[in-house]
């Protein structure tokens, strides 16, 4: 499952493979890139204080142009060969090799334009008279200001897109390269905001010797980001970020005064145009990732490689808020920062292959290896304020700021190194019968002192029931395989330094940071998987049905230190409870019709998951729901015979006829309001309501082709989850009359409810999650050889994120809001995010 | 070929060995230490250690639960505004429960306040660094016996593993008696108000020996004579050292201004804030309570108690004043329109820019008047305006972030009002006495003179000195009238809620602490 946090070009995603399974630690997969494992963090510094909080997409340097293919590697026996840190899942991505051949230039360019795709109904000018007037009439002479005004719509724009690619490949058998470069220019569909990127491409193989035994791989990566950050902050106060400002607009005021000056309402109502004016955000990461690779045939059966790599990542980011325009009273006091972000991690792997046919039946192909990997992190951030504005940017002169308001920061982080043996066997039977072991030692220098080095082993056993005798010949089964495999593997994802006592740095103070726990050591996963692939009626149909049983013990966790304990200071331990996710994939491809000009695919594939937390002590609190009236509000829980991150809430019974207030169950089963009888009070009656975690996850992609035509379609949804959309909870509700603009779903006379009803942490802001989304429909057109020239050439036109059909009424069941609380995260919030966009694109390649 | 072919395969063997042949992993830190080793690191703990008690103190937190329990202060909600899920209603209406943030911040905050204060005694910490953190402990411990009844306490600070063990009733008192008498000899004589002094400790026994019957036994204390003397002979030995006097008339607000470390006249202990150093949140006192028109906006608004604001005779000082300060850079002082600026602000406010009345937000045409009146949920015309605002502390206009006024934890007064109740309880002294002390602060304040003083008397006068100062709910407590009912509560079921509930997170981490009875 891959959601995306933000819509945020360039913005991060939380991607899950087989359920979420840790507590605590990262649940995202470990990304490999071309044999380099990736550390999985952006070096794009962080923002605050009304700069953009996302954390950004780890893999935004690479051109998506230049991927041959992703490998999604779920099962135990596939993941455990990258032992501590393949618990949740691997992602193999391989980027295009060199072609040996005539040297062949292949260009493509694609434009298009984004625009918002959904967003939460609010009242446009003519509703609203009509609301206030119904429930707040004596101030309809203040609040009607007679226009009729879309906020959200001046906030976003329809953004282009404009991409262009060309990559150069040839030469021999011997010594062969690929040169590619890219340039991608995306605007957002929030003013202001935009990508632009640059990347460039250099792959290489040679061969040397007589025989041809040595060979050298080089690989040069090198991306340029460049990024304008819409000022959306997730963790802002009640004065809101730019989403909330102009949801809440008074839509019958215009933005824009008789002389074209923003309107200026008050210092905590914001107008959105103002705060789009005020905050200035770029952020640039450069990126090198370089790998050299030689290898030597020993033998024919035998083969030696290493890999030698380097990724160097450095970001930063430069800010400035004009705090004159949003309060005239600070017009003195602009603040500007500037942070930088280095990131040099190094790679050194050995293996040596055996591939051998030991007997006419039985062949053998053994790997061995030994890896060493080294993270490097550091970062130091300035800022200062008392800048007043005159047309220049605050943070080229962070000099002229008040000395008692600056604060600068540096921070390296603690060394992390993991060094690992492995060794993988696979044996072959009559091509028949397939066993595979694996086994790998780990070591990190972020485990405890006690607990250094861990093994990771696993078995997979295969049987191919075609290549049997009584199958070998059938007409309707073309290949049927059944699999079973069971392995351990590990989660890593906390950070270096976890196990040592460590005092930090404040000004000129001192305090204890962490507790040391020298038997730290990683969280462990145990899987079982079985399957059966097969393939029937002449490969017409297809597919594979698997079932997986995980459990994850030794949860990492900051666990909460029994007072007296250090402020903000941890305890990293292993929990002794479990986390169990369970459950079925089933992926069914069919070739429905298949002829000289007409051919229609179908691929459906489907995933049922069960998630299940059990043996913790207590229970722990996450998922910080924010907004006006919602502090320290948490959400979700992790406790057990319930799944991670299971809603803890409120039940919402209605609206009280008599005083317009919500009413809610309290524990005894009766219904009532608070507001006549505090027993009734939201806070004091909780119940478990429903997990963020699909039941169904469902994927639908069908292709046809016709002559010359190819039409794809790719459709996502999940089902079985619930979300709790905050932005409707605590930015729309019906106290912001008659001042501020309200949610559609909220103008409802019929239900009596009074402006001064307070939203609370309740199941009326909780809405299933269930959608399906056409994430992709793609059209082209093969045009072929244009003279002598061009070869080749293709014409496309693409949509993305074209449509959803779901009955959530935020802004996109996809979004993924932060509400981590104490670093345990959260899953399913919705809180003014940087909305999703919607994306056509015509574009044309062709080789020359 | 085959000899070749061997000789390869065995030179990349070794070499793979050679380089498998383990890097030790070492785990090295750069940005911080493993152990705080030098005698720089040993003060920089201190202040850590200072600094931790923001937290509690200056945040909402221990003064949301000595506050708003009591008839000095409620937290209204107010329409969509100041709901956050219902903790300031249990507060005041006492049917709080263990999931209470409020409760989870305070103990935290206390409890880390404890742990910097031992850590520094690690350290080899000279004399006076030792007898500072050890005045910071108690400081503490007293809070979480007064709040919880349970103070747990780490023998080992290395050993994580080992639950703390809780100390609770006498055992508890002894402890802090013995740290305090310690501490005593080392600390300093002079100087100032932020850093412990032998009076600060002097000032924390009195608290202690004054309460000592209510921690017994929180329904009905009793008061010893012996205890009651003590507290006597050190208020005695604080007035002895003339550090001290009551402020003179019109300087009241002087203990709590932006440069109270040098103009406060009655300041013994403090907590440090200066711009640009370090500091807590004091500007929290106002944010809180201030409407969103005044200046500068607040977030409208904690609110006091009609009853309690009836207390105030009107020529008393403590009630508001136009106070004269150099940080207040608003043309209220440089215009001379000398409107009040401290103090319980009641009924039309006015604006400090342009002495024009100021208006409400929602609607924008209805006058900014703050009512006596105010309800647990307020509604209608007076939602945003219900209730008297009290703001103690001049706002620092001149400092941008951090403020400059010193956080106050003990006072003079104080001292002087629990000499006269201590009288009052049983110890040395005439009733006279009693109301000679009492007299020398209501002169001084602008209000007549008594003649007449019992205990219901002194409460009241501790209430009109010490209002929003963090010692409400204790002093409600020992005059046995925090069960009571009074406007926008209705009388305590039980006695438990005169302690408040673990908070539910370290009941579960220590096995050694019992949950309170009731919660």
């Amino acid at each position: 499952m891959i959601i995306n946090n933000t819509g945020q070009p360039g913005g991060s995603t939380t991607v899950k493979i087989r359920g979420n399974s840790s507590i605590r630690a990262g649940n995202n997969p470990l990304f490999v890139l071309d044999g380099i494992p990736l550390s999985g963090t952006s070096a794009r510094p962080g923002g605050s204080g009304g700069f953009s909080t996302d954390g950004g997409n780890p893999l935004t340097y690479l051109n998506p142009s230049d991927i041959a293919s992703i490998d999604i590697l779920k099962d135990a026996s596939a993941t455990a060969i990258y032992g501590s840190r393949g618990a949740n899942g691997v992602v193999i991505i391989t980027t295009k090799r060199a072609k040996t051949g005539e040297p062949t230039l292949n260009l493509g360019a694609s434009v298009g334009i984004s625009n918002l795709l959904k967003k939460p109904d609010v009242l446009n000018g003519s509703a609203f008279r009509k609301a206030i007037q119904n429930y707040t009439p004596d101030d309809v002479a203040t609040s009607d200001f007679g226009s009729n005004v879309d906020a959200f719509d001046a906030i976003t724009r329809k953004a282009p897109t404009q991409n262009y690619y060309g990559d150069i490949t040839g030469g021999t058998e011997n010594g062969r390269y690929r040169l590619s470069l890219g340039h991608l220019d995306q605007s957002g569909i929030i003013k202001n905001s935009d990508l632009k990127k640059y990347t460039a491409n250099l792959s290489s193989s040679f061969k040397f010797l007589e025989n041809k035994r040595l060979g050298l791989d080089v690989n040069l990566l090198v991306t340029q980001t460049n990024e304008n950050l819409a000022p959306i902050d997730v963790g802002v106060g009640f004065t809101g970020n730019v989403i909330s400002q102009a949801l809440q607009w008074n839509p019958t005021r215009p933005l824009y005064d008789e002389n074209g000056n923003r309107t200026y309402v008050s210092s905590n109502q914001i107008n959105p145009m103002t705060s789009l004016a005020a905050y200035k955000d770029k952020a640039v990461v450069n990126t090198i990732v370089a790998s050299v690779s030689p290898y030597y045939k020993i033998t024919d059966d035998l083969e030696y490689k290493l890999i030698y790599s380097v990724t160097r990542q450095t970001g930063e980011r430069t800010g400035r808020y004009i705090a004159g325009m949003i309060d005239s009273s600070q017009v003195e006091n602009g603040m500007a920062f500037v942070s930088n972000n280095t990131e040099t991690d190094q790679q050194l792997t050995q293996t040596l292959s055996y591939n051998k046919q030991l007997s006419d039946d039985l062949s053998l192909n053994a790997v061995a290896g030994y890896e060493f990997l080294d993270y490097k992190y550091y970062w130091n951030s300035e800022s200062g304020s008392g800048f007043n504005y005159n047309g220049l940017d605050f943070y080229d002169y962070l000099n002229y700021s008040t000395a008692n308001n600056r604060s600068i920061n540096s921070y390296r982080d603690p060394s992390n190194q993991l060094q690992s043996f492995f060794l993988r066997a696979s044996f072959n039977y009559l091509q028949r019968y397939l066993l595979t072991a694996t086994i790998r030692r780990d070591g990190s220098t972020k485990f405890g002192e006690n607990n250094r080095y861990a093994n990771f082993p696993s078995l997979a056993f295969a049987w191919n029931v075609s290549n049997e005798p009584f199958l070998k010949n059938s007409r309707i089964v073309n290949q049927l395989k059944l699999r079973l495999g069971w392995g351990e593997t590990g989660n890593s994802a906390f950070p270096s330094g976890a196990s040592r006592d460590r005092f930090t740095f404040g000004t000129q103070s001192i305090t204890q940071a962490n507790f040391g726990n020298p038997d730290l050591k990683w969280e462990a996963s145990n899987t079982l998987n079985a399957g059966i692939d097969f393939a029937l009626f002449n490969s017409r149909l297809s597919g594979s049905l698997d079932y997986f049983n995980k459990k994850t013990t030794d949860a990492l966790f900051e666990s909460i230190i029994a007072q007296p304990a250090p402020p903000s200071g941890k305890l990293w331990v292993n929990l002794p409870g479990e986390v169990s996710n369970k459950g079925f994939e089933l992926s069914l491809t069919g070739n429905i019709v298949s002829k000289k000009d007409w051919n229609w695919n179908l691929t459906v594939n489907g995933t049922y998951i069960q998630n299940n937390v059990s043996g913790l002590t207590g229970y722990y609190t996450t998922a910080a729901l924010r907004g006006q009236g919602f502090s320290g509000v948490l959400g979700q829980r992790m406790v057990n015979g319930q799944p991670l991150n299971v809603w803890y809430l409120a039940k919402f019974a209605g609206i009280d006829p008599t005083t317009g207030t919500s009413m809610y169950v309290a524990k005894d089963g009766t219904v009532g309001t608070p507001t006549n009888d505090a027993k009734y009070d939201p806070a004091l009656n909780k119940f478990y309501v429903g997990s963020p975690n699909p039941k169904y996850l469902l994927g639908i992609t069908t292709d046809v082709t016709y002559k010359k035509f190819t039409a794809t379609f790719n459709m996502n949804g999940a089902f079985g989850h619930y979300l709790f959309n905050n932005t409707m909870a605590t930015v729309l509700g019906l106290s912001n009359l008659p001042g501020r603009n309200i949610g559609s779903y909220y103008d409802n006379p019929s239900l009596n409810e009074s402006v001064s009803n307070s939203a609370s942490a309740s199941t009326r802001y909780l809405e299933k999650g269930d959608y399906m989304k056409m994430s992709n429909i793609t059209l082209s057109y093969r045009v072929g050889n244009i003279g002598n020239t061009i070869k080749n050439l293709n014409v496309s036109l693409t949509g993305q994120n074209l449509f959803v059909l779901t009955g959530y009424n935020g802004f996109d069941p996809e979004v993924n809001t932060d509400g981590s609380d104490a670093d345990i995260p959260s899953l399913g919030i919705e809180y003014l995010p940087y909305p999703p966009a919607r994306t056509i694109l015509l574009g044309v390649n062709f080789s020359l | 070929m085959k000899a070749s072919k061997f000789y390869y395969v065995v030179l990349i063997m070794c070499s793979l060995v050679f380089t498998v042949s383990c890097t030790k992993l070492n785990e090295d830190l750069y940005s911080e230490l493993t152990g705080a080793g030098s005698s720089k690191s040993v003060s920089d703990l201190l202040t850590s250690a200072y600094s931790t008690l923001n937290g509690p103190y200056q945040q909402d937190n221990r003064w949301c639960l000595q506050e708003i329990t009591t008839d000095e202060a409620i937290a209204p909600t107010r329409g969509g505004d100041w709901d956050d899920n219902g903790i300031h209603r249990a507060l005041h209406l006492h049917l709080w429960n263990s999931d209470n943030s409020y409760m989870l911040n305070t103990f935290n905050g206390l409890g880390n306040a404890i742990f910097q204060a031992s850590n520094v005694l690690r350290f080899n910490p000279t004399a006076q660094q030792a007898a500072e953190a050890k005045f910071i402990r108690s400081l503490a411990m007293f809070d979480m016996l007064d709040l919880w009844g349970q103070v747990p306490y780490r023998e080992n600070l290395d050993d994580f593993k080992t639950p703390p063990s809780v100390m609770t009733g006498q055992d508890a008192m002894d402890f802090i008696v013995k740290d305090l008498n310690d501490a005593m000899k080392d600390l300093p004589t002079a100087g100032v108000a932020y850093v412990a002094s032998k009076n600060a400790a002097r000032v924390l026994l009195m608290k202690l020996y004054l309460n000592r019957g209510v921690f017994l036994n929180r329904q009905s204390p009793t008061f010893s004579k012996e205890d009651m003397n003590q507290v006597i002979s050190l208020a005695k030995a604080i007035s002895a050292s003339k550090a001290y006097k009551v402020s003179d008339p019109g300087h009241y607000f002087d203990n709590f201004a932006p440069n109270n470390d040098k103009i406060s006249t009655e300041n013994i202990f403090t907590l440090y804030n200066e711009n640009g150093v370090r500091g807590g949140s004091v500007d929290r006192t106002w944010n809180t309570v201030a409407h969103y028109n005044m200046l500068p906006g607040g977030w409208n608004g904690w609110a006091t108690l009609s009853d309690f604001y009836n207390k105030f005779q009107s020529s008393d000082e403590r009630r508001g004043i136009y106070y004269d300060y150099p940080a207040d850079t608003t043309s209220n002082k440089s215009q001379d329109y000398h409107r009040q600026n401290v103090g319980f602000f009641a009924g039309q406010q006015y604006s400090w820019v342009t002495n024009e009345p100021l208006m409400a937000r929602n609607p924008s045409t209805a006058p900014l008047v703050f009512t006596p009146e105010v309800t647990l949920r307020t509604s209608g015309a007076t939602l945003e305006t219900a209730g008297i605002r009290p703001m103690k502390y001049a706002y620092d206009y001149k400092s941008v972030g951090q403020k400059n006024n010193d956080w106050v934890v003990y006072r003079y007064s104080d001292v002087l009002l629990m000499q006269a109740e201590a009288i009052l309880r049983g110890g040395d002294g005439t009733t006279a006495e009693a109301i000679e002390i009492v007299n020398r602060i209501r002169t001084n304040r602008g209000v007549p003179a008594l003649t007449t003083l019992t205990l219901d008397d002194l409460l009241d006068e501790r209430g009109r000195e010490l209002y929003w100062e963090g010692w409400r709910r204790q002093d409600l407590i020992r005059f046995g009238k925090f069960l009571d009912a009074w406007q926008e509560k209705p009388a305590d079921v039980s006695p438990n809620t005169l302690l408040f509930a673990l908070p539910a997170q370290q009941v579960a981490s220590n096995p050694n602490l019992t949950q309170n009875p009731g919660f």
